[in-house]
C-alpha cells in the first residue's frame, strides 16, 4: 500500500471538502434564494467542471493559479505543483454535486417559515441557521458526501496543476496510474479496492440520508382533535 | 363612522397602498386596544396586509406607526423607514400555522425566546395555558390541526407582543375549543391592552371577539365599525352581500336557561344555544339560509327538528 498517497489523498480530500462546503453552501443558498441578473450563467458556471474534460478545467486552473494569473498577480502566492493545487483541483470537482445538491435542498425549504422566524425576531444569519440549514440538512450533507467523493477521486485536473510528484502531490488516483504504469499490479489491486471501499461508503451513506423516513402515522386517537 | 370611540387611544395606524400587477391594495385605518376583524373574500388583501403590517411585504407607498414607533414609511411626510421584520415584535399566527417541522411543539414555542434564561418554562407555561401541555415534546407532523394552531398562537404570544396579527386562527378547532379559545383571547386582549388583528370567516368569531369589523373587498376597506353597526347597516349592497347577511333580525331575549335562551322577533319563538344576554334585551339574531329546512305537508315532520318550528304562511317576500 501506498501509504504516502493514502495520506496526501486524505488531507487533500479534507481541505477541498472545507471549500466545498463553504463555498457550496453560499452559492446554494445564493442561487436558491436570491434573483439577481446573470444568475442562469453563474449557475451554468458553477456546474460546467461535472461535464467539461477534466483537462479543460485543469486548464483554466493553469491560467488562474499560474504565472500572469491572479492568484500569482494580486496574491502573490505561488501553489501550482504544491498539495494546494490538488486540494483547489478536488474542490472545483466536487463543488458542482454540492451546490446542485444543496441548492435543490434549500429550494425545498418553505419560505412561509423563513417569514415566521424573521416575524419572531430572527435576524437573516439566524433565520438560515435556526430554520434554513437545519430544514435542508439531508440535501446539504448529501452534497458535500457527493463532492468529497468527487474530490476524493480527482485524477485530470490534479495531474495538470499539481503534477504527480510522489510524496509531495502524488494523491491515490495519481498513484494507481503510476503503479499500473510500471506494472506493478499488486499495488494497484490495493489501491483500487480501497478507493471503491471508501466511493461505495460515500454513495451508500448518500443513499441513506436522501431515503425518504418511513411515512409517519398519526397516534392513535390524536387524528380528531381532542376535547380539553 | 369607523373612528374609535373616544375613549380609545390609537395605538396602530395603518395607510398603506400596493400594487401588483392588476392588483391594487389602498387600505386607511386606525386601531386602539381591541379586536379588529378583517373579513372579505379570498384574493381581497387581508393576509397581504397582516404582512405588510408585520413587515415581511413591503407597501409601495405609506404609513405604518404602533405605539409612537414608525414601522414604514415611504412617499409620505418624513423620512422613508421600512424597519425590518424581526424588530417590530409582533404576534403572527399564520393562517397555515407555519411551526418550524424540525422542533418540538416546546422548541416552536421557544423559538422566539432564544438565549433568554427562562425560555423552556415559558413556552411549557403557554402550552399549559392552551391545554396542550401533554403535546410538548411532539414534532408538528405529530400534532392534529387544532394542536398545531394552538401552537401556532402559544408561538406567536410568546415574546409578549403588544401587536397580534391572527389569520384565521380557529379555522381548524372544533366548536368546544373554538368558544374557549375565542373566550381566552378576549380576556388575554383586555387584560394586556393588546392590540389584535384578525382575519376570520366565521360569524361566531365576528360576533363573539370582534369589537370592530372591517370589510375588505378588492384591496380596498369597504366599511369599518362596530359589528353590529356593520351588520345593521352596510354601507352598499356589496358589503352586504360580502358578509353573507342573509335572515338578519331584531329579537327579543324572553327566557334564558342554562340549557338555552329564547327569542322572540314579530310574535314567533327561537330556540338558541345558551349566550350571555339578559332576559328582556333586544339582539340582533340571524339564520343561516343552510339551517332552513322547508318541511312538505305531505312528508313525515323529521323527529329531530321538534323545536324551532315556525308555521310559514309563504307571505310574499318583497326583497329591496
Amino acid at each position: 500500500m501506498n501509504w504516502q498517497a493514502l495520506l496526501l489523498s486524505l488531507q487533500v480530500t479534507a481541505v477541498a471538502s472545507v471549500l466545498i462546503f463553504v463555498f457550496g453552501l453560499a452559492l446554494a443558498l445564493l442561487f436558491a434564494r436570491k434573483h439577481f441578473p446573470g444568475r442562469l450563467i453563474a449557475e451554468t458556471i458553477v456546474t460546467l467542471p461535472m461535464v467539461l474534460p477534466p483537462t479543460v478545467v485543469g486548464y483554466y486552473l493553469l491560467l488562474f493559479l499560474g504565472q500572469g494569473g491572479p492568484i500569482v498577480g494580486w496574491l502573490r502566492v505561488h501553489v501550482l505543483f504544491t498539495w494546494q493545487a490538488a486540494a483547489v483541483a478536488s474542490a472545483v470537482a466536487g463543488l458542482p454535486l454540492m451546490v446542485l445538491s444543496a441548492q435543490a435542498a434549500i429550494a425545498n425549504v418553505d419560505p412561509a417559515l423563513e417569514n415566521a422566524a424573521r416575524g419572531l425576531g430572527s435576524s437573516e444569519p439566524g433565520v438560515f441557521f435556526r430554520v434554513t440549514l437545519p430544514l435542508a440538512r439531508r440535501g446539504v450533507l448529501a452534497g458535500l458526501l457527493l463532492g468529497s467523493a468527487r474530490a476524493l477521486g480527482e485524477f485530470g485536473a490534479t495531474l495538470m496543476v499539481a503534477g504527480n510528484i510522489p510524496g509531495r502531490t502524488q494523491t491515490m488516483p495519481l498513484a494507481i496510474y503510476d503503479a499500473v504504469q510500471t506494472g506493478r499490479y499488486d499495488l494497484a489491486n490495493q489501491m483500487v479496492l480501497l478507493m471503491t471501499a471508501l466511493a461505495f461508503m460515500g454513495l451508500w451513506w448518500v443513499r441513506r440520508i436522501e431515503q425518504p423516513k418511513r411515512p409517519q402515522t398519526p397516534p392513535p386517537g390524536d387524528v380528531k382533535e381532542q376535547r380539553s | 363612522m369607523g373612528s374609535l370611540s373616544p375613549l380609545e387611544k390609537t395605538r396602530l395606524t395603518v395607510d398603506v397602498e400596493l400594487h401588483r400587477g392588476s392588483f391594487r391594495l389602498g387600505i386607511n385605518f386606525q386601531a386602539g386596544a381591541e379586536i379588529l376583524i378583517l373579513f372579505g373574500p379570498s384574493g381581497a388583501g387581508k393576509s397581504t396586509l397582516l404582512n405588510m403590517i408585520s413587515g415581511l411585504v413591503k407597501p409601495d407607498a405609506g404609513e405604518i406607526i404602533f405605539d409612537g414607533v414608525t414601522f414604514f414609511r415611504k412617499h409620505r411626510p418624513g423620512i422613508n423607514i421600512n424597519l425590518a421584520a424581526r424588530k417590530r415584535r409582533i404576534g403572527y399566527v399564520f393562517q397555515d400555522y407555519a411551526l418550524f417541522p424540525h422542533l418540538t411543539a416546546v422548541e416552536n414555542v421557544a423559538y422566539p425566546l432564544w438565549r433568554q434564561k427562562d425560555a423552556d418554562s415559558k413556552a411549557a407555561m403557554l402550552l399549559k395555558k392552551l391545554g396542550i401541555a401533554h403535546l410538548g415534546n411532539r414534532y408538528p407532523h405529530e400534532l392534529s390541526g387544532g394542536q398545531k394552531q394552538r401552537v401556532a398562537i402559544a408561538r406567536a404570544l410568546a415574546p409578549d407582543p403588544k401587536l397580534l396579527l391572527l389569520d384565521e386562527p380557529f379555522s381548524a378547532l372544533d366548536l368546544s375549543l373554538r368558544e374557549r379559545l375565542q373566550s381566552d383571547l378576549s380576556a388575554l386582549q383586555s387584560e394586556s391592552g393588546l392590540v389584535v388583528i384578525c382575519v376570520t370567516h366565521n360569524l361566531e368569531d365576528m360576533f363573539t371577539l370582534g369589537d370592530r369589523l372591517a370589510v375588505i373587498q378588492n384591496g380596498n376597506l369597504d366599511q369599518i365599525g362596530q359589528v353590529e353597526e356593520v351588520f345593521n347597516s352596510p354601507v352598499n349592497h356589496q358589503v352586504a352581500s360580502t358578509l353573507g347577511i342573509q335572515n338578519l333580525f331584531q329579537a327579543r331575549v324572553v327566557d334564558s336557561r342554562a340549557n338555552g335562551i329564547v327569542l322572540e322577533w314579530d310574535g314567533l319563538y327561537f330556540e338558541a344555544p345558551f349566550q350571555p344576554v339578559k332576559v328582556g334585551e333586544l339582539v340582533t339574531a340571524y339564520i343561516r339560509a343552510e339551517d332552513i329546512k322547508v318541511l312538505y305537508p305531505d312528508m313525515q315532520l323529521n323527529k329531530a327538528v321538534s323545536h324551532n318550528q315556525v308555521a310559514g304562511a309563504n307571505p310574499p317576500c318583497q326583497w329591496p
